[in-house]
């Protein structure tokens, strides 16, 4: 919603004229990055910039710019590799490790944000006190992170990839100023290779490489990671995983284990200090090398897959075989122990060719991580560090290894220590290398301005996105439909199996193998990072650290279980709602089909590893589905319900304000609370409501929903909230001074339940911020549409006139009146804010810039709807006084959350903490 | 101290009569059977010999007994073919010199001290073939007992080896402990020693010389340990060792102390190379395999040290074997890792630390044949002794491969 493309209210010739600035959209791109450049140098004007801030979800954007984009390669091949579409992302930065085994490459693609010159946010932002004077202006430009990775020994792949994409003319002359941009270009470049390649770069590419050091890279790019990133880290025993969040202010020393071709220990102390202390020649290479030999593999991949059918107790000697299966318990030896890695090829009269390749894989891969794990444990020991972060090709988010190590680590450590790894292994020397350029101000970045994306392609590929690019939306879809098609056939790299059959959506998933360790299920996707600088943490928050958004916890699998079907139920009918908003022509019932089939494979992922994608919650899930519809090119599967149900709603406002006006303020107060619970009946997310969408209209639900609203409610904190309202006797209280208000649904939630409460703070005094999503999530109100809603409602009342007039929300309604602003802004302001987000639900550790600066000053947060106040946040504590109100339309969530029934209601009130 | 004429104090019961002329021990480990036996030419002798004389003013004083003249044996077999092992025992009718239970009948009473995985494995084996019952002693026991006797009694049992040059180290009794261990077998024990019986196993690898002889078996379809050994001495593992300077085009990598000849990966080459096993010599198949695992027991054994503050590394077991390339790499190893502060040490009779542990157990048990031992000339007594190997002969067939000549006191 950000970009005027999407919007055709922002196109208006007027508002366009406002700010010059927004034409640079269609200036060459060159042009465009010398204005980029010359503001980020000087960090003061930061037009681009604030466009940035006003809030851009960049992998949210409806509308593809698919020009950079290519399709190469056949689909017939055996590994057919994807590459996503690069959308509207203009310059790349490209930084390289090339290692012995394997090529990382780390591109940053900048995302043209374009100003949505709104004069009413301009008026928001000046009545919120943010202007661009006192905002602080972001060093850095928000755009992707890409990850991508091949084998060195098909160097050649990569240069094609690099070609194609033009990867290696991306360096714009404000990272590189010194340089012409043409025929000099300068690619940053660590690992072995940035030296015995750079010969080959300069003849295929034109390009030199700058070599940085490797150890530095490393502990920069780990060092990046575990700050920037929420969750990088995990710890991996029995085959679980389990994400943990270090404090920055925790976080030094720490032992990097880099496990390449050779592995590499590194004392890390600081941001760039570190001191490498030990490493060991057995590592990435030696498996791969001695696998190679010994079981004709032809790939690293394949040699892992080998080892999840192994069992190297046929070939290693185990304390069993030589204590005659008894356990040499005095010193601490189980007799599963491994006495002797391939000990036992010793004693059996057996060639190499007697023994199973999968074994001889499992006995190498159980040496080497054992090892490295007790190489790694010696070392910590050695410098008293507690914590050992294991990255490095070699663990590809490989179970059996993850667990060797962490084995290991524990076994000798006697528990005191923990293996941790990091999700973007791997990654970590061309992500410093990355770093290492001049002014990309990606050190300061902090973990609320990241959002990480797994675009379509991500369950097939396991995050290894190479090879040729995919061209434009038609080809993605294409790839989709042949893939569906051949299926079984396809071997992407990683997951290393062959999708099989599930009722899931009619997707597939990879075959089960049996047991809990398999490579395929715990291989980690990377997704395309995605940089916002404008997002911020919710200040109003009362303690970051313990929050957590997610009230729902998908690690239970019973949970989860229930979600995936809950969520593939109601695929069908949002596949509908989607094509239909379209006008379901051809095209939209094509993409469609491949959005339900994309999310489809997002889903059989998640089940087979929750942990796939990281942390996995409830809101997270949401989150992707609308996340995968907006990368299929639906705006707004719901628009036209929503604009249905607000004309509705709107039209029996009028009624209802009256209704309202002839009450005494106490039972008025309760009116309204029960008008909001409801009014919030009415969600298209859930299964409950849809059906009853088939029974009535709206108006109907929403009186036969108001009728039943019955005290007590399952949660019901009204009589405390009224008394903070109302005050007892004759102690009245001061009203409040700003309330944020957490909209939820269009139609009659937010007009016949949230307005008019809203309405009645704002004659109280209090100002209003109505806080809606920046981009549209199911049938939720926007941030967009809610002027036209209020402007709508104003017609009829004063209150909300004079009000809405006050915050600026009129502006373009009734341009006429613009003088009239002035002299009502002593009036309070009701506001519009927009949240940050394109999902049903909130995480308050990353919104909007400006819902950060409207928080300043208020001192009641109102939650509405299950999205915001039950699956998210229902457990957050704040600063101030907070009201949580929801009608819970789910009879799971009722029982397991409060312990009630369906449409049973939650009004939960918490004064300030 | 008289390096010929060294006392073991502390292990002779004296109210015991008179034994047995030989008496036998055993290591029966994964890979290796080690016998250490004792044998004489004299019967029972009330003549204290030259060196016994003065090696009772050194003692307590109270020996008054006969003395066993004669030679300590060390002879190894594989453990697959535990049947020549056998054979050989019953040959030499060795264990008959054995601890006889005092109370049962001598005859299929005898008990053998055996220690080793092996003991317990093939108990019932030498049951049925011999007759005879194995007394397990504790592994661990039995080794660190070995490594001090043969730290205490044999002079020059311990010395460097660097770069070629072998280099005898007398090392002060009162200045032994505390010391590390490191026993490589077909796995790898590393033990902290702090005194006579008084150690701790404080660490381990399963990288060890059955990985060496297993994984080269694989490799390059050698037919024994002394083969591959061989083989390994003629390689020249660059040709499939990832060097420092195959990453880095042939530059050091020196700002992290890294040379170009330095191995960054073990088998590393072997990932980019387009070849079949086949298509690598098998000496340098066996080279890498053994610089790589001689490496990390080296780096694991100095790690080790570290954390406990232990000055001196030993090395035994059989996978040294007098090796010089295996001594040379882990002796590279500990100086590397260590940057030159830590050395490592191997005794001359490594690979029989276990049972020659085991043989000394006999004292402990109030034996009838109770035995001190009394060096008599421990270097060089054979042939076997002189040489950079300790004799062991290529096909590595059964072999009684060097002895020491001692006298024993038959209280």
């Amino acid at each position: 919603m950000a970009t005027p493309t999407e919007d055709p209210v922002l196109e208006i010739d007027g508002i366009k004229g406002e700010e010059e600035e927004t034409v640079e959209n269609n200036k060459p791109i060159d042009k465009v990055v010398g204005v980029a450049g010359e503001e980020s140098g000087q960090g003061e004007r930061d037009m681009a910039l604030s466009a940035g801030s006003l809030i851009h979800r960049s992998g949210s954007r409806p509308q593809l710019d698919l020009s950079k984009a290519a399709i190469q390669g056949n689909f017939e091949e055996r590994n057919p590799t994807i590459l996503l579409p690069n959308q509207s992302d203009d310059i790349f930065h490209l930084a390289l490790d090339i290692g012995g085994s394997l090529i990382k490459l780390v591109y940053f693609s900048r995302h043209e944000d374009q100003a949505s010159n709104d004069m009413r946010k301009k008026t928001v932002k000046e009545r919120l006190g943010i202007s661009n004077g006192n905002r602080r202006s972001y060093p850095i430009l928000g755009g992707r992170l890409h990850f991508v990775k091949f084998e060195t020994s098909k160097i050649n792949d990569c240069l094609d990839f690099i070609y194609s994409k033009q990867l290696h003319h991306g360096m714009d002359s404000h990272w590189h100023s010194e340089l012409p941009a043409d025929d000099n270009a300068v690619i940053k470049a660590t690992g072995g290779g940035a030296y015995k390649y750079a010969d080959l770069f300069k003849e295929r590419l034109g390009v030199s490489l700058d070599k940085e050091d490797e150890m530095n890279c490393l502990v920069a790019g780990a060092n990046f990671l575990l700050k920037a990133i929420r969750h990088e880290a995990f710890t991996h025993v029995e085959g679980q995983k389990e994400f943990v969040q270090i404090d920055h202010n925790e976080l030094f020393p720490y032992l990097l284990v880099n496990i390449g071709s050779g592995v590499s220990m590194i004392k890390v102390d600081g941001d760039g200090k570190f001191q490498r202390v030990s490493g060991t020649n057995v590592g990435g290479g030696t498996y791969w090398g001695l696998g190679k030999l010994l079981t004709k593999c032809k790939s690293f991949d394949e040699l892992l897959e080998l080892s999840q059918r192994g069992d190297n107790r046929t070939i290693d000697m185990l304390v069993g075989d030589i204590y005659g299966g008894m356990d040499y318990s005095k010193i601490g030896l189980s007799a599963s122990t491994i006495a002797s890695s391939f000990g036992k090829a010793i004693s059996e009269n057996k060639e190499l060719e007697d023994y199973r390749p999968e074994d001889i894989s499992l006995s190498l891969l159980r040496m080497i991580s054992y090892n490295i794990g007790q190489i790694s444990y010696l070392n910590a020991i050695r410098f008293g560090i507690k914590r050992i972060f294991f990255g490095g090709f070699f663990i590809r988010g490989h179970a059996y290894t993850m667990d060797t190590i962490s084995f290991a680590v524990h076994f000798w450590s006697k528990g005191e220590m923990q293996a941790m790894f990091l999700r973007h292994e791997g990654f970590l020397g061309a992500l410093g290398a990355f770093m290492s350029y001049e002014k990309h101000g990606l050190d300061v970045l902090m973990a609320h301005q990241l959002v990480e994306r797994f675009p379509m392609g991500a369950p097939y590929t396991g995050g290894k996105i190479h090879g040729p690019p995919l061209g434009d939306l038609n080809e993605k879809i294409s790839w989709m439909e042949k893939f569906v098609q051949k299926g079984t056939e396809i071997t992407a790299p990683v997951p290393m199996a062959p999708p099989g059959t599930t009722g899931l959506g009619g997707f597939e998933v990879p075959l089960s193998k049996g047991g809990i360790l398999r490579s395929d299920a715990s291989a980690l996707n990377v997704g395309v990072l995605h940089l916002v600088p404008s997002l911020e943490v919710f200040p109003l928050l009362a303690d970051l650290k313990m929050y957590e958004p997610n009230t729902i916890d998908l690690s239970d699998h019973n949970e989860l279980e229930y979600w995936f079907t809950v969520l593939s139920e109601h695929l069908l009918d949002l596949v509908d709602k989607a094509v239909a908003s379209e006008g379901g022509t051809d095209d939209a019932k094509r993409r469609g089909d491949a959005f339900a089939r994309a999310f489809s494979a997002h889903l059989a992922r998640l089940l087979e590893e929750p942990a796939a994608y990281g942390k996995l919650g409830l809101a997270n899930l949401l989150e992707l589905r609308e996340e995968c519809l907006r990368e299929f090119q639906f705006v707004d599967a719901y628009r036209s319900i929503k604009q249905r149900e607000n004309e509705a709603s709107l039209a029996v406002l009028p009624d209802l304000l009256m209704e309202l006006d002839s009450m005494s303020e106490e039972i008025r107060l309760l009116t309204l609370i029960e008008g909001v619970l409801a009014a919030n009946i009415f969600d298209w997310g859930a299964r409950a409501c849809v059906d009853l969408y088939h029974k009535g209209t709206i108006i109907e639900i929403y009186r036969m929903s108001r009728n039943k609203m019955q005290r007590p409610w399952r949660v019901d904190d009204f009589d405390v909230f009224k008394e903070r309202m109302l005050g007892s006797g004759d102690k009245k209280p001061a009203p409040h001074r700003r309330a944020l208000l957490f909209v939820d649904n269009a139609g009659a939630d937010v007009v016949l339940g949230m307005l008019p409460l809203a309405r009645e703070l704002l004659r109280r005094g209090t100002e209003v911020v109505l806080v809606a999503n920046s981009l549209p999530a199911l049938n939720d109100v926007t941030a967009m549409e809610l002027p036209d809603i209020v402007a709508e409602a104003a017609k009829h009342c004063d209150i909300l006139r004079r009000a809405a007039e006050a915050g600026g929300l009129l502006v373009d309604a009734m341009i006429n009146t613009l003088d009239g602003c002035k002299e009502n802004s002593c009036l309070v302001p009701l506001m519009v804010v927009e949240n940050g987000c394109g999902s049903p639900c909130i995480d308050l550790r990353q919104v909007s810039s400006d819902l950060a600066a409207a928080a300043k000053d208020a001192d009641l947060i109102i939650l509405e709807g299950m999205g915001r106040a039950l699956h998210t946040n229902f457990n957050a504590q704040f600063k101030c006084d907070a009201l949580k109100l929801a009608m819970v339309k789910n009879q799971r969530l009722a029982e397991k959350l409060i312990n009630g029934n369906i449409y049973d209601c939650v009004c939960r009130y918490e004064p300030a903490s | 101290m008289d390096p010929k004429e060294v006392e073991i104090p502390g292990n002779s019961d004296p109210n015991q009569p008179g034994g047995r002329i030989s008496h036998l021990a055993l290591d029966i480990g994964g890979s290796l059977i080690k016998l250490v036996y004792f044998s004489t030419n004299y019967d029972v002798d009330d003549e204290v010999g030259r060196s016994g004389k003065k090696s009772f003013g050194v003692s307590n004083g109270n020996r008054d007994h006969p003395v066993l003249k004669g030679r300590l044996y060390f002879v190894k077999f594989e453990t697959s073919k535990i049947n020549d092992c056998l054979e050989f025992i019953q040959n030499k009718q060795l264990h008959l010199g054995g601890y006889r239970h005092l109370e049962a009948p001598p005859i299929d009473k005898t008990i053998i001290k055996a220690t080793g995985g092996g003991a317990y494995k093939y108990a019932d084996l030498f049951k049925e073939k011999l007759g005879i019952s194995l007394d397990k002693e504790d592994e661990m026991d039995c080794l660190v007992g070995g490594v001090n006797f043969l730290l205490k009694a044999v002079h020059q049992e311990a010395f460097t080896y660097m770069d070629g040059q072998k280099e005898f180290v007398q090392i002060d009794h009162n200045d032994l402990y505390p010391y590390l261990l490191v026993n490589i077998g077909s796995g790898v024990s590393m033990l902290k020693v702090d005194g006579d019986g008084k150690f701790e196993r404080v660490s381990g690898t399963n990288v060890g010389g059955g990985t060496f002889w297993g994984l080269g078996r694989l490799l390059t379809n050698c037919k024994n340990f002394d083969e591959l050994l061989e083989l390994s001495h003629r390689g020249n593992n660059r040709v499939i060792d990832m060097l420092v300077g195959d990453i880095y085009g042939g530059t050091d990598y020196s700002k992290i102390g890294l040379s170009s000849t330095t191995i960054a990966s073990s088998f590393g080459k072997a990932i980019s190379d387009n070849k079949e096993l086949q298509d690598y010599r098998p000496e340098d198949l066996a080279r890498s395999l053994l610089r790589m695992i001689s490496n990390n027991i080296g780096q694991i054994s100095y790690l080790n040290a570290l954390q406990f503050g232990l000055k001196r590394i030993f090395f035994g077991g059989f996978f040294i074997r007098g090796h010089t390339y295996t001594m040379d790499t882990i002796s590279v190893a500990v100086h590397f890792w260590s940057k030159g502060e830590a050395k490592a040490m191997f005794l001359r009779h490594e690979g029989f630390l276990g049972a020659l542990g085991a043989f000394r157990s006999y004292d402990k048990h109030g034996a009838d044949d109770s035995l001190v031992h009394q060096l008599m000339q421990p270097f060089p007594t054979t042939s076997c002794l002189a040489g950079d190997k300790i004799c062991s002969p290529p096909n590595g067939e059964l072999n009684e491969n060097e002895s020491i000549e001692c006298s024993v006191y038959a209280s």
